[in-house]
């Protein structure tokens, strides 16, 4: 068990080593502080999606319409706001509410009339697709004004201020050092394992400096992208739900054995349509941020992406049987396909073999996901 | 190497990473003999079937395999069965979406012009039936058949390759009294014919009736081997758990109080639209009191326990009352939520998350009594699970522990904890003691006393009589969806519960 853990976390590092220093190597320009900027706003982006993937793939289940309805979120608000003129926040605040509600219309479609999530959630991507260039009327909406700024637009160009990226580091790593002692001293007090003083103190240092790394390089640039900070958001809000909360709980027993988990008494239909009432909201999220990140809403937005979550998972160690993975992990694999993504680009690499590089790196993902865990 | 042996392991040491499961085991198996392997549960018997069926390569331990005295090196279980060893799993291995006579024949279906004969393939599923006394329509899908006939099918499908070695691991866990008098005629039979048999289970009285000689493993170790006739069971349970069990049935006297779950009238269907299956049933579980319930495969027990815990069928008359308060058809959590709490026959299938901790299988159903400004308390949490494994002595390296990595005994133990935190009025119990080893089942018996010494409610539903007649105040058995028969404790016999089952009741004396 341990000997795999750590098998797969290797393997990952080691990818993402190979990556950076392959990118790096043709193309030093990747490793500049305006560059690492962007890749850290692609990485918010691709990471905000495969989040809410996780709470999807938990229970055992699929979204393959995450990227159209990226596109479809992000053009509803767009052209709300630019076509319709009404403020941004309303727009947004609208184009959410649409996301959830018609994301746990899927889930109850797939948890009550029992469609098959691959299935219905295609039928989504289509028709996702279709609506989305009928919102746009295939043209290029843009999301503001010429040279202007509002609440929609900023989500990808708004930057903390030096200082505040200084003082936030700050307040994370006493957060995070607090939070470690806390349970480490409670996993002491009920006899369970926890790492020696020692290994604790290294593992809390060296995310330290990661984070203060990360703010003096984004300080270079223009400072700590808020897109970064809407990451952080979400991935605590659904570490939370996932480790903190019944409705965590129950997503991982549906996933790990539904039938128990049924004759257990979990709210099967509640908690599966729960996580696609979130995927919406989280659809909505990462539609308006790529939008914002494109500057307008076009008909290539969010093509493709779920593929892109779906990897990034299982590349993290999510199971696409469902009842394993966790946040951590589901950062790592963005972070994996992000850098890849943002290395291609970087290097001109033509959309072809793009095409050909993602579809490769999902199924190798996969392929290696079923290698690691037959070895246990 | 005895040169008389069929089959013979000597000195065999398996290692599972730093566990030992196997610390030299030598055994022996004559030719037309049944030979019994006793242990408890993880005393080494999967393992060292596994071995002889080639599930461990070759090389993957130490020691030596001797087929007719000959050393043999197995690199997959194809190549055991080419050896003429015919190993029947614990964990069924039939494919549910395919006829009887598919999974008899898979692999060496009859053909004509390259298209698969289908009419001779079912003659021929029929031939194999037959010839093990097993009545089934070779057509009917397996997943359509209970665990009993489908344990039947499996070992149909074995000796349908006529093997020199059967081994059967735990052919009856599931089983009725009738099914095992059949499977064990068959098992006899075979013997004539001249295959001999490595018999694993856990009920002695069956295999003294059946075993010719008897090993028993403790701990890894071989720790003798018996001939039947000269030894008892008193003796095999010593050697087994290395201390003497008295009583294996430690059941207290009780006074029963007032009524908790009543049953009026409730005839149930399977679905909507077809003729009911349990029929007219009338019966209640009173405060402290054990309602045994038995009754042949097919008999409705595990439909009835399924019914009233919200999981199975359509109700069309009768109503069930709970602490006084009629019940409808619930869901699983209402059914918590009002006291009454469900410990499934099938523990892997429908009782534990295999990959999740203990803890998170203990809590799963109370999960909503620890939440505290929305976030569970884990602390809590953990502290509830540790009083759990203690009081049930749950055997787990750690509280986060993979139950997939505990045995069938303590799996069983946190099935049951994960029912006792919801804190029931009422308990239901199907087959609890099912493919556990001694000293785990001794557990449960204790702990239904406990139980029942608390004011709870127990209905007890098992397929070993001993078992019923010894834990229950009173035994209802049924009988193709009704009541055959409904007895004291002091009034039940063997003879006469059976009599019930099968619907003739009066018969026996």
């Amino acid at each position: 068990m341990q000997g795999r853990v750590v098998s797969r976390e290797m393997t990952m590092l080691i990818a993402l080593g190979a990556i950076w220093i392959g990118v790096a190597v043709q193309q030093p320009a990747f490793l500049s502080p305006r560059n690492l900027s962007l890749l850290m706003i692609e990485l918010s982006v691709t990471a905000i999606l495969a989040l809410g993937m996780l709470l999807v793939l938990l229970p055992g289940q699929i979204d393959l319409s995450a990227g159209s309805g990226v596109g479809l979120t992000g053009a509803v608000a767009a052209v709300l706001t630019y076509w319709a003129g009404v403020p941004a926040p309303i727009a947004l605040l609208a184009a959410v509410i649409g996301a959830v509600l018609v994301w746990a219309a899927m889930g109850s479609l797939i948890v009550v009339q029992r469609v098959p999530a691959f299935i219905i959630t295609l039928g989504g991507l289509l028709v996702f697709k279709g609506l989305h260039w009928l919102t746009i009327r295939n043209q290029t909406v843009p999301i503001v004004e010429g040279g202007g700024t509002n609440a929609y637009s900023l989500l990808t160009t708004y930057y903390l201020l030096p200082l505040a990226g200084y003082v936030l580091a700050a307040i994370v790593v006493i957060a995070m050092v607090a939070g470690t002692l806390r349970a480490r001293a409670r996993r002491r007090n009920y006899g369970l394992e926890a790492d020696d003083r020692e290994t604790t103190f290294l593992k809390l240092f060296a995310l330290a400096q990661l984070l203060l790394l990360v703010v003096l390089v984004t300080n270079q640039y223009r400072g700590v992208p808020l897109a970064a900070l809407i990451l952080g958001g979400v991935a605590l809000g659904i570490h939370i739900l996932t480790m903190h909360t019944p409705f965590g709980r129950y997503l991982y027993a549906i996933g790990g054995n539904e039938e128990a988990a049924r004759l257990s008494g979990v709210p099967i239909r509640a908690s599966v349509i729960g996580a696609f009432a979130i995927m919406g909201l989280v659809v909505a999220l990462t539609g308006f941020m790529q939008t914002a990140y494109s500057g307008a809403s076009t008909t290539t937005v969010g093509s493709l992406m779920e593929l892109d979550a779906i990897a990034a998972c299982v590349i993290g160690g999510v199971s696409l049987r469902g009842g394993r993975g966790t946040v951590l992990g589901v950062l790592f694999g963005s972070l994996i396909m992000a850098s890849l993504l943002n290395g291609m680009t970087l290097m001109a690499v033509s959309p072809e073999i793009k095409f050909i590089a993602r579809g490769l790196v999902l199924a190798f993902a996969v392929w290696l996901d079923v290698r690691l865990s037959a070895t246990e | 190497m005895s040169g008389d042996a069929l089959l013979a392991t000597h000195g065999v040491v398996k290692r599972f990473g730093g566990v030992i499961a196997l610390k030299g085991v030598s055994f022996d198996l004559r030719p037309g003999e049944i030979h019994a392997l006793c242990g408890e549960n993880g005393a080494g018997k999967s393992t060292l079937i596994n071995l002889l069926g080639g599930v461990y390569p070759h090389g993957s331990y130490e020691g030596e395999i001797f087929v007719d005295g000959k050393p043999a090196r197995f690199a997959t279980p194809r190549d055991a069965e080419h050896a003429g060893i015919a190993v029947i799993h614990q964990e069924l291995a039939l494919f549910a979406d395919m006829s009887v006579a598919e999974n008899l024949l898979l692999g060496r279906l009859p053909r004509r012009l390259g298209v698969i004969n289908w009419d001779e393939v079912h003659a021929r599923a029929r031939e194999i039936l037959g010839a093990c006394g097993v009545e089934l329509d070779p057509e009917t899908l397996v997943g359509d058949l209970g665990v009993a006939s489908r344990q039947l099918v499996e070992i149909a499908r074995a000796v349908a390759k006529s093997p020199e070695v059967l081994v059967l691991d735990e052919p009856t866990a599931a089983l009725a009294s009738q099914e095992i008098e059949r499977l064990l005629a068959l098992v006899r039979d075979l013997r004539s014919r001249g295959v001999a048999c490595i018999y694993i289970s856990h009920k002695l009285d069956e295999v003294f009736s059946i075993a010719d000689r008897i090993t028993v493993l403790r701990d890894g170790e071989s720790i003798g081997t018996l001939s039947a006739a000269q030894t008892n069971p008193a003796e095999v349970i010593r050697l087994m758990v290395g201390r003497t069990i008295e009583d294996l049935y430690p059941r207290r006297k009780s006074t029963p109080g007032r009524p908790l779950l009543e049953i009026e009238a409730l005839s149930v269907a399977e679905r909507p639209g077809v003729p009911p299956f349990l029929r007219d049933l009338s019966l209640a579980v009173r405060a402290g009191e054990v309602l045994g319930i038995g009754g042949l495969m097919g008999a409705g027990r595990s439909e009835l326990l399924m019914h009233l815990f919200g999981v199975w069928g359509h109700r069309m008359t009768g109503r069930v009352l709970l602490n006084g308060a009629p019940m409808p058809t619930p869901t699983p959590a209402d059914a918590l939520q009002s006291g009454l709490a469900l410990v499934t026959e099938d523990r892997k299938r429908f009782g534990l998350v295999m990959e999740h901790g203990v803890t998170f299988n203990l809590s799963l159903s109370s999960l909503q009594r620890l939440v505290r400004h929305l976030l569970l308390q884990q602390d809590a949490e953990i502290a509830r699970a540790r009083t759990f494994v203690k009081s049930l002595n749950i055997k787990t390296h750690r509280l986060d522990s993979p139950v997939r990595t505990l045995s069938g005994g303590n799996q069983q133990k946190v099935v049951i904890g994960r029912s006792l935190m919801t804190e029931p009025s009422v308990l239901l119990l199907d087959e609890p003691t099912r493919g556990i080893d001694v000293g785990a089942k001794l557990e449960v018996y204790e702990l239904v006393n406990r139980l029942t010494d608390e004011g709870k409610g127990i209905v007890l539903v098992s397929s070993e009589l001993s078992e019923l007649l010894g834990l229950s105040d009173r035994i209802v058995m049924l009988c193709e969806g009704r009541v055959g028969g409904e007895f004291s404790r002091s009034e039940a016999t063997q003879e006469k519960l059976l009599a019930a089952a099968m619907g003739r009741i009066g018969e026996a004396a």
